[in-house]
């Protein structure tokens, strides 16, 4: 791998300890990957430091301990707890408390600590041509796809990268590997973000680990359905970047970019079959309704307000919103976010009912007292949370549009999308 | 004499113990409980037996974003694999996960290991070399 002469003095310990341990790291990915050299990066979105899981806050305390300091704008993704408002959440406080040391290597590092799986909404919006890392896979097929960034699908080194401002030149920071390789047909007629997440999984199924060029939507899908059709396609297979022409730089909208790519029709079938896999035929009853996979936008906590305004939930039903800390904050400064909890409605930050200690595929330090509860159902608006709830939380699900999950929490009946 | 088999060293580091051979792909997310080590994936042919500190040879591992996660939850465990042996280059998730733990990784072996080498055959890995050599026949 061909390394300047920057890197050499990362990699010889010229620029402290940390740097060292970051740069031998990239290289021996590069070289696995046979990068011919490192990219300058504009951005990393990078691990949280996660307490849920053995020794893994550690991770990031130590780098930050040993003077570890972003080269680059970073933000930090998804927590285990709320870091403000767990009680709501009935987290244990021990892991509230070792969730907050993570919180303060962040700080100590210099990435933001917004803890969220859409740092977009909280204001770290990557431009075409940015290469970057991100250890969430939908941002890394949000960046690809809407705002033309060049991010894979990474994991901890995202934050190697970010503490060098370095990143091996391979994969999606390739052009070559940047061409759809399947035509996607939408028959189906998806409209808001929970149909865009299941037409998204309906498609990553089918392409696995390809970049689908998206055709037959009708009309330009909003920022949010965008953010959801790209989710839901990394859910369900690997997908790292979708091609929608006229949305995904550089592709115009009369592009013909899709000649001869094997096809695959969506159609209004296939859509509904997404949604009638992730309502459990032993979902008795539920205990919480979910709202905000992935963490809203703002646009989304007004649309909330919206359908909950005037309205409350049912009692003996749970009303979740999941969102950033960000947003919280500029929800509150609408007037919304008192709409939202007037309603009955808990309105989360930092974190998620799969990324919560509802897991129980975690295996927490046990002097944490951390104690899954047993849950009848969860009611989701969204593919990927409907997936997690199932696989991590081991709970049935209940997936329906946003608008219906609303209707559910607040008749204490759940209303399907179909 | 022991029998050498070269492939493409993929994460540096050594190991010597014994082969656990699998015919099947595995996912470090949803394949395996990282208190035990033990194969829950159905899909997998070692379904019901532990990964933990064995030599792992795999054709493949299936992909998710999330593994190198769990290879660190292996390792903070005590639960996993002192080497990964495989056929195809594994994902980068998986890559990171095996640099993190300090888990050698070796690509472009796995069928060869199989061929020469029986379940708990003694190896010694070299993943900066990419030499897998073998000590002994194992069982089977």
């Amino acid at each position: 791998m061909r390394l300047t002469d920057k890197d050499r003095s990362m990699l010889d310990g010229a620029q402290g300890p940390v740097r060292r341990e970051a740069m031998e790291a990239l290289v021996q990915l590069g070289e696995a990957f046979d990068a011919e050299a490192m990219v300058d990066i504009g951005y990393a979105h990078v691990h949280a430091g996660m307490a849920m899981y053995l020794g893994d806050v550690e991770l990031v305390e130590r780098l930050a301990h040993d003077g570890a300091r972003m080269a680059v704008p970073a933000s930090s993704n998804i927590a285990n707890a709320d870091m403000s408002h767990w009680p709501a959440t009935g987290a244990p406080e021990k892991l509230v408390t070792l969730q907050r040391r993570a919180e303060a290597a962040h700080r100590a590092m210099g990435s933001s600590p917004c803890f969220t799986c859409t740092p977009y909404w909280a204001g770290h919006w990557p431009t075409w041509n940015t290469h970057m890392v991100s250890i969430e896979s939908g941002v890394t097929v949000f960046c690809n796809s809407v705002l033309g960034a060049r991010s894979n699908r990474d994991g901890f080194f995202a934050v190697y990268a970010g503490l060098t401002g370095r990143y091996p030149n391979f994969g999606l920071h390739l052009d070559a590997n940047r061409r759809p390789t399947h035509r996607v047909v939408v028959e189906a007629g998806a409209r808001g973000t929970s149909d865009h997440t299941a037409l998204g999984y309906a498609v990553g199924r089918q392409v696995t680990n390809g970049i689908p060029l998206v055709s037959g939507l009708g009309r330009r899908p909003d920022l949010d359905e965008l953010d959801a059709l790209g989710v839901g396609m990394a859910t369900s297979g690997g997908v790292a970047m979708f091609v929608l022409p006229g949305v995904t730089p550089p592709y115009g909208e009369d592009d013909e970019c899709g000649t001869g790519l094997p096809e695959i029709h969506v159609d209004d079938a296939g859509l509904r079959a997404v949604y009638e896999e992730m309502c459990s035929p032993d979902a008795a009853g539920f205990d919480i309704v979910h709202l905000g996979c992935p963490h809203a936008s703002f646009e989304e906590m007004k649309h909330y307000a919206t359908l909950l305004e005037g309205r409350r939930v049912h009692d003996g039903a749970q009303l979740w919103v999941t969102t950033s800390r960000t947003v919280r904050e500029m929800s509150r400064d609408a007037g919304i976010l008192r709409t939202i909890e007037a309603s009955g409605a808990r309105v989360i930050s930092d974190t998620c009912p799969i990324s919560c200690h509802f897991a129980r595929t975690c295996s927490p330090d046990p002097g944490l007292g951390v104690t899954p509860p047993e849950l009848s159902a969860i009611v989701v608006d969204s593919a990927k949370q409907a997936r997690y709830v199932r696989d991590m939380v081991h709970c049935p699900t209940l997936f329906t549009s946003t608008e219906n999950a609303v209707a559910t929490a607040v008749s204490g009946r759940f209303v399907p999308r179909w | 004499m022991a029998v050498r088999i070269r492939g493409r060293g993929v994460v540096k580091g050594t190991a010597r113990g014994a082969a656990l051979l699998s015919g099947t792909p595995i996912s470090f997310l949803g394949d395996l409980d990282i208190r035990t080590g033990r194969v829950t994936g159905r899909l997998s042919d070692l379904c019901g037996r532990s990964i933990a500190g064995r030599i792992l040879v795999v054709p493949s591992t299936r992909g998710s974003a999330g593994a190198w996660r769990f290879i660190h939850q292996l390792r903070q465990h005590e639960t996993h694999p002192i080497a990964l042996l495989t056929d195809e280059l594994p994902d980068p998730s998986v890559v990171q996960g095996a640099i993190l733990s300090g888990i050698p990784v070796i690509a472009g072996v796995a069928s060869a290991v199989g061929r020469a080498a029986g379940d708990n055959s003694l190896l010694a890995v070299d993943g900066e070399a990419g030499t897998v050599d073998i000590l002994d026949e194992g069982v089977g």
